[in-house]
């Protein structure tokens, strides 16, 4: 029961973000120099379960390479809904993306990771190239990927 | 007593209903930013205009964009903010790629405190 009114607190307060305490949060994501055209990152979050929650941030512009991203699309099927808005440029080989927004607060310490999918053009593809578990003890604590980020931080 | 409820249930039903039937702007006729406005809107977004119509209550351009891709571009008539946008990729294909950052909110999924669109450079 207790379990079933936290759920059920953390859905009202994920369903009701006009009611929900929010802190700015900068997600840094740096890439290394792999030589190759700019890198599509998908940067969205999954709750306790695994189950997909919600995209941050969607590096890349044209939904048709967005099948590369093969974790985030097959969570999302694709659905430019998920990302209207919150879409930019692909990201250059050596660059920094900072993505500064107000993240709902019920998202810390509450069992959600975020995850990064990467892929390039003409190189190997690379789902969950990140995933980081969003706690207040692990703002700033840079972590690699495993192909195209060289590092990623979230900081509050 | 049971028609009563059913009734009773229908007629809560029916308003949901019909909003789904609605159109894609809903934004009154008093409130629609003139043909100049849109219009001054595309030149800023380097779009070339080939035709211009009002689509389900929304303004919908079609043209070309900066790149010379044929676009269709349906945008709210008040707030003149792109309700969708497709793009006509090379090979002929009709991609339809979600609106770019600032041109619309952010997606409602829970996850933005305030609703307010993230800030993004790259450095």
């Amino acid at each position: 029961m207790k379990s079933l009114l936290a759920s059920l607190a953390l859905t009202t307060a994920l369903t009701l973000p006009g009611l929900a305490i929010a802190r700015p949060v900068t997600l840094t994501t740096t890439l290394n120099n792999y030589g190759g055209d700019g890198a599509y990152l998908a940067l969205y979050v999954t709750d306790a379960s695994g189950a997909y929650v919600g995209s941050l941030w969607m590096a890349g512009s044209k939904s048709k390479y967005y099948e590369h991203l093969s974790d985030w699309y097959r969570a999302t099927g694709g659905d430019p809904g998920q990302i209207n808005g919150i879409t930019g440029a692909s990201v250059g080989a050596g660059r920094t993306l900072e993505i500064t927004l107000d993240l709902a607060d019920a998202l810390f310490d509450a069992g959600f990771t975020l995850h990064i999918d990467a892929a390039v053009e003409d190189m190997r593809d690379s789902p969950n190239e990140v995933a980081v578990p969003l706690t207040t003890e692990g703002a700033g604590t840079s972590v690699r990927g495993r192909r195209y980020i060289a590092s990623f931080a979230y900081d509050m | 007593m049971k028609t009563t409820l059913t009734a009773f249930a229908l007629a809560i039903i029916l308003p949901a209903g019909a909003a789904f039937a609605d159109d894609d702007c809903n934004a009154p006729r008093d409130r629609w930013q003139p043909h100049e406005a849109l219009m001054h809107l595309a030149r800023q977004n380097g779009w070339t205009v080939k035709d211009f119509e009002i689509d389900d209550g929304c303004y919908e351009i079609e043209g070309r964009d900066r790149d010379g891709r044929e676009i269709e571009v349906k945008l709210d008539p008040a707030t003149l903010q792109i309700v969708e946008m497709d793009y006509e990729e090379k090979d002929g294909k009709r991609a339809r790629n979600p609106a770019p950052a600032g041109t619309v909110a952010p997606p409602q999924n829970g996850l933005f405190g305030n609703g307010a669109p993230p800030q993004v450079q790259v450095n």
